[in-house]
C-alpha cells in the first residue's frame, strides 16, 4: 500500500469516527475525500445523474446513521463506504416503482449503456494494473465477464443469464467459480 | 472446511457482489453480526474489489449538494452500536447460525427486509422463535410500547381457515397474552394491549390458531415457534 492510500485510510477512519461520535463534520470530510468518485460509481451504475445523486445523498445519510456500527476490524473504512454506495444504486435500480418514472427510451438507454460498462476488450481499464487486474486475467472469459457485469454494472444472476444467453443456473456458477478462484489468486 | 462454511463463503460472495435479495441480505448481515470471521472474509473481498469501484470517472457534485446532505444528516437519527445484535444467541448459537444458514440455502426469507416497517426507536427486547428442530422461524422485537414487530425468516404453512397467532408471556400470573391475529406468515406491526414493559428472557410465541385468532383469549392450537426474548442493553 502506497503512503498516500494509508494517508487516505487513516483520514477516512478519523471521519467515520467522528460520524460515530455524532458529529457531521465527519460527513463533510468523507465527501471531501470520496464524494466525486462515488458519484462517479453511482452514475456508472445507474447512468442518469439525477438518480446518481439521489443514490449518493442516500448512502451518505446511511453512513451517518451506521458509523457507530461500523467496526474497524471489519475492513477499510473505503471499501465500506463504497459498499454502502454500490448497495443503495442496487436499491434504486431494482425498484420497478423507482424506474417506472423513466420513458421506454431512457430505460432502453439505460441498459444499453450498462450493457457497454463490461464489453469484451475494456475490461482492464476497469481492473487497473494491479493485482487484481492479473487475477481477472487468470480467469476464462465468461466468468470473468459475469463478474464485471454484476459489479460494474449492477446485474443481477437473471440479468447476466439473459444477456449471455445461458441458464441461470450456469450464469451463477461462474460467478461462484469466477470468485472462488480469484480469492485464490488475490490471497 | 465444512460444507456449511463453504456455502457461507458462497453467500459472502454473493453479498458482496449485491447478487442477494434485501431478504437474503437483510439474514446475511445477522449471520455476520454473529460470525466474525464472516465479516471478515466479506470485508476481505470488498477492499480486493475495490480497484473496480475506483475505475470509474469521478465527477463533481452539484454546488449545493453538501449543504442539502448537512440539512438531510441534522435530523437524522443515529444507531447505536449494538443495535443489531442478533437475540438469544448465548441460548442457541450453532443451532440459530445453522437455521438461517439454512434459510438462505433454502432462498426462503418472507417478510423481511421491510424498511418502511422499521420504526426509529429501537426495540426493548428481540426474540428469535425456533420451532421444534431448533429452526428459527420468526424475529419478534417488541418495543415496550404495546407495539411489537414481527418478521418471518422461514416459510409457515397456514391452512385455510386458521391464522397465526402471537403471545407472550409477562409473568406467570397474568399468563399469555395476546400480541396480535395474522393472516399468513408476513412482517406485521402489531400492537397488543397495555403490558408490562418486556423482560430479558420473557417468553414469545407463535401457534396456530382458528381464523380470526383463539376463541378463549388463550391459546389452544399447536405452537409453530417460540423463544425467549433478548434485552437489547443500549
Amino acid at each position: 500500500m502506497s503512503d498516500d492510500a494509508r494517508q487516505r485510510g487513516r483520514q477516512l477512519d478519523a471521519a467515520l469516527a467522528a460520524c460515530a461520535a455524532g458529529n457531521p463534520n465527519g460527513i463533510d470530510a468523507i465527501l471531501e475525500m470520496e464524494g466525486s468518485q462515488l458519484l462517479g460509481v453511482a452514475r456508472r451504475i445507474l447512468i442518469r445523474h439525477d438518480l446518481a445523486e439521489e443514490a449518493l445523498q442516500d448512502a451518505m445519510v446511511q453512513i451517518w446513521r451506521k458509523a457507530a456500527q461500523q467496526r474497524q476490524a471489519d475492513g477499510s473504512a473505503r471499501g465500506w463506504i463504497y459498499a454502502v454506495l454500490r448497495n443503495r444504486c442496487l436499491t434504486i435500480l431494482r425498484d420497478g416503482r423507482r424506474l417506472s418514472s423513466l420513458s421506454p427510451d431512457e430505460l432502453t438507454q439505460l441498459q444499453d449503456a450498462r450493457q457497454d460498462l463490461a464489453a469484451d476488450d475494456d475490461w482492464k481499464l476497469l481492473a487497473g494494473t494491479g493485482r487484481l487486474g492479473d487475477c481477472l486475467d487468470a480467469l476464462d472469459d465468461p466468468a470473468r465477464r459475469a463478474i464485471l457485469l454484476a459489479h460494474v454494472a449492477g446485474y443481477s444472476h437473471g440479468e447476466i443469464s439473459a444477456r449471455q444467453g445461458v441458464p441461470l443456473g450456469t450464469a451463477k456458477s461462474w460467478i461462484r467459480r469466477g470468485l472462488a478462484s480469484l480469492r485464490e489468486c488475490l490471497s | 472446511m465444512t460444507v456449511f462454511r463453504d456455502d457461507l463463503a458462497g453467500f459472502a460472495d454473493d453479498y458482496v457482489m449485491g447478487l442477494m435479495s434485501p431478504a437474503e441480505a437483510d439474514l446475511f448481515e445477522a449471520l455476520m453480526q454473529a460470525d466474525p470471521a464472516l465479516a471478515a472474509q466479506v470485508a476481505r473481498l470488498r477492499d480486493q474489489l475495490l480497484p473496480l469501484d475506483l475505475s470509474a470517472q469521478a465527477l463533481p457534485l452539484s454546488p449545493d449538494f453538501a449543504a442539502r446532505l448537512r440539512a438531510i444528516i441534522a435530523t437524522t437519527p443515529q444507531e447505536a452500536p449494538d443495535r443489531a445484535r442478533p437475540a438469544n444467541l448465548p441460548q442457541a448459537p450453532r443451532r440459530w447460525l445453522a437455521g438461517l444458514a439454512a434459510s438462505l440455502v433454502l432462498g426462503v426469507a418472507l417478510g423481511l427486509g421491510g424498511a418502511s416497517l422499521r420504526p426509529a426507536p429501537a426495540p426493548q427486547v428481540v426474540a428469535v422463535l425456533l420451532d421444534d428442530q431448533g429452526q428459527p422461524r420468526a424475529v419478534i422485537e417488541d418495543f415496550g410500547n404495546d407495539t411489537a414487530e414481527i418478521r418471518f425468516v422461514a416459510d409457515v404453512d397456514v391452512p385455510d381457515g386458521f391464522s397465526i397467532q402471537a403471545w407472550t408471556l409477562p409473568s406467570a400470573e397474568m399468563g399469555p397474552r395476546s400480541l396480535g391475529v395474522l393472516d399468513g406468515p408476513r412482517a406485521a406491526r402489531l400492537a397488543g394491549p397495555d403490558l408490562p414493559r418486556p423482560a430479558d428472557a420473557q417468553l414469545y410465541e407463535i401457534t396456530l390458531e382458528p381464523a380470526g385468532g383463539s376463541p378463549t383469549g388463550r391459546p389452544t392450537g399447536p405452537i409453530i415457534a417460540k423463544g425467549l426474548a433478548a434485552a437489547q442493553d443500549i
